[in-house]
């Protein structure tokens, strides 16, 4: 019975100690795929600026390439972001302005740092949404998911623009090209120019293959912006370096811009998954603590119930050794009865026990900030960057975190044991029966045998 | 041969000082049953643990076919407790988890037999001491009280000690029992060749050594 009760409590030590061991190595796992997945970026926009929306005044163009004189910086990309409203080009935005573009007064924006956009008029019946347009030296699929807050862009037809083009030529969305008729070949007017249609590239939302792209000095000269850019994707040569350059971009800047990295955001956002592993790092020293106590406290209430069986064993001439051994090995027996229980019950708890740790941490909560700066200052909502702060509006379910681009969800931990995890632990428990047993022992071995027999 | 000389062993208490055994010198045969005598307290048991080894003594020697006690480090007092000394003890004191068969082999073992050997030498044991098969395997729980003892009893002849030491065997068994216990002893001592020390407080008991002592108050005096 009393072997029953040791083991048992072995058991559950040995059960609490293996399911946080295995929600510590899910929640490192997911941390260290989380960071893995992080780009090493860092995106610039006029302060108070997002996407087509707010205010703020356009950087230039030559402060933000200036910023390849920073260490570890490796390349800029500048754009400019503009609106052609229906008086400026020929094109047909093929977005209706619905409920929501009436109600926000869309329509009334002129250019980078002066709109007016939302809440700016009151809602007219004859508005319609602008067509967007991305001034960029490097058109493609880059340029449109990186910088921008797109997706996986992929032109479907034409060819990109070269990056020194100053010509006036684009490349359009599918569904603005489809709305207008627009071919590779085909022309259409902004800003009073004649802008030729080099490509259509298709993203696969709406909103992304409702824009244009043209070369930004192209964008600049013709909307009277010229040496202005509303956002640059400044590349670090590797993620140790992103903080520092971060930092530097910030000091170099000022106030006149918001910096943001996808590291510094996503190390905000792990910050939960971060406490969760150091609970159950703590939980884990401590059930391993407390199963060497358990097992220690245990085999001296043995040895010294066999204090007599000791004496004989030492009138009959064993050695210490051998004495020792054979406590040693019930501990050892003991502890492997015990991890077989705890194992399994170990390995069943893991997995609630890791989602209620990471649900207590807050993990799902608190997601804002964070969205902003993974998806970067792109077009400012739709595209696949792109979450709203509040988990609400997310059409990708509600109070998980998200990854702009990066389709990955924090909270959602695998927890899984394997082999080495269940070996290591497995030998680390009969290491510890092993010590617990011979300091045990070794307290009743050095016993005299008469002074046992005398007091028989 | 056992030849004992001025042995004394005193107990430092907190009533005083309890000389257990006073300058004890005696000589004993191989082959030899020889009976101690004494009252509870006059120091019996203390000249056995003393002759054991289990307890080391103020003065004196303990001489063995030559070889002095007193010289053995911790090894080789281990090494005479498992080969040349063997014990009886009045509670039996077998292994509770082990069956009658394997205490006996548990002794050969600590006296480092041929693994090979051990069943043979316990069977034959068990046989001498007339314990049937069925018997060999119960565990000491499921024996009698004589049983235990003669298990105890083959325990003690494992490995064919120079000396056996038994304290108050026939103690925990009724007298009929007791007195089948003493004759086995003797007849396995001749068997054996072996010096076997009868701790007992029963004349009738002593009265079938060879030779017997009286000790009181730790000072041994032969009964002519």
């Amino acid at each position: 019975m009393r072997t029953v009760g040791v083991v048992a409590i072995l058991a559950v030590a040995i059960a609490l100690s293996i399911s946080m061991l295995i929600a510590r190595d899910a929640v490192t796992n997911k941390i260290n795929t989380v960071r893995a997945s992080t780009g090493n970026t860092i995106t610039v926009s006029p302060k108070g600026f997002f996407g087509f929306s707010g205010g703020g005044t356009p950087l230039k163009e030559s402060v933000v390439t200036g910023l390849l004189s920073i260490p570890h910086v490796t390349a800029v990309q500048e754009s400019l972001n503009e609106e052609l409203t229906s008086t400026k080009t020929s094109l047909k935005s093929p977005t209706p302005a619905g409920f929501l573009g009436g109600q926000f007064g869309f329509g009334s924006s002129s250019g980078a740092g002066s709109s007016s956009g939302f809440g700016g008029s009151s809602s007219s019946t004859t508005f319609s949404i602008p067509v967007r347009v991305i001034g960029t030296n490097s058109p493609g699929n880059a340029v449109v998911g990186g910088a921008n807050g797109g997706g996986s862009e992929k032109l479907t037809s034409g060819a990109a623009y070269s990056p020194t083009s100053t010509a006036d030529v684009a490349i359009v969305g599918s569904t603005l090209a489809s709305t207008n008729k627009l071919k590779v070949g085909s022309t259409f007017t902004a800003w009073s120019a004649k802008i030729t249609v080099m490509g259509i590239f298709n993203a696969g939302s709406t909103f992304t293959d409702s824009n244009v792209l043209m070369p930004l000095s192209t964008v600049q000269k013709l909307a009277n912006a010229s040496g202005d850019v509303t956002s640059a994707t400044v590349t670090v040569n590797s993620l140790n370096n992103v903080a520092s350059a971060d930092k530097a971009i910030v000091k170099r800047l000022g106030s006149a811009a918001d910096v943001t990295s996808t590291q510094a955001t996503t190390e905000a956002s792990l910050a939960p998954l971060n406490s969760v592993k150091t609970i159950s790092t703590y939980t884990l020293i401590g059930s391993v603590i407390g199963a060497a106590i358990i097992l220690l406290l245990s085999m001296l209430m043995i040895v010294r119930e066999r204090r007599r069986e000791v004496g004989v064993l030492k009138a009959l001439g064993a050695p210490n050794r051998s004495i020792i051994s054979q406590f040693i090995a019930e501990s050892v027996t003991f502890t492997i009865l015990g991890a077989i229980v705890g194992f399994v019950v170990g390995i069943l708890i893991s997995s609630p026990i890791t989602s209620a740790l990471v649900s207590a941490s807050g993990g799902s909560s608190s997601s804002s900030g964070f969205v902003r700066r993974a998806g970067g200052a792109g077009f400012g909502a739709g595209g696949s960057g792109f979450t709203p702060p509040t988990g609400g509006f997310s059409n990708r379910g509600t109070g998980t975190f998200h990854f702009g681009g990066f389709s990955n969800t924090i909270t959602q931990i695998h927890t899984s044991a394997g082999w080495s995890t269940l070996v290591f632990a497995l030998l680390a428990a009969i290491v510890i029966a092993a010590l617990g047993s011979t300091v045990a022992a070794a307290t009743i071995v050095r016993i005299r045998p008469a002074e046992v027999l005398r007091s028989e | 041969m056992l030849k004992v000389e001025n042995l004394d062993k005193t107990f430092h208490t907190g009533a005083g000082d309890v000389h257990a055994v006073q300058n004890v010198s005696f000589e004993a045969k191989g082959g030899e049953l020889v009976a101690i005598l004494g009252a509870s307290g006059s120091g019996k048991s203390t000249l056995l643990s003393l002759l054991g080894l289990l307890d080391a003594p103020d003065r004196g020697s303990i001489d063995i076919d030559g070889t002095q006690l007193a010289n053995l480090d911790s090894a080789g007092r281990t090494q005479y407790r498992s080969r040349q000394v063997g014990f009886v003890f009045q509670q039996f004191n077998l292994i509770p988890n082990l069956n009658a068969r394997e205490n006996i082999k548990l002794a050969l073992e600590f006296a480092h037999w041929p693994k090979a050997d051990r069943n043979r030498r316990a069977n034959e044991l068990l046989e001498i001491v007339g314990l049937d098969e069925s018997k060999a395997e119960r565990r000491p729980a499921k024996l009698s009280g004589g049983e235990q003892q003669r298990v105890a009893i083959a325990r003690a002849f494992a490995a064919q000690p120079q000396l056996i030491l038994a304290d108050e065997p026939t103690g925990s068994l009724d007298k009929a029992t007791g007195q089948k216990i003493v004759e086995l002893l003797r007849e396995v001592a001749t068997t054996q060749k072996a010096t076997v020390l009868v701790v007992t407080h029963d004349e009738k008991i002593a009265k079938k050594a060879d030779r017997r002592f009286e000790i009181e108050d730790g000072v041994l005096k032969e009964i002519r």
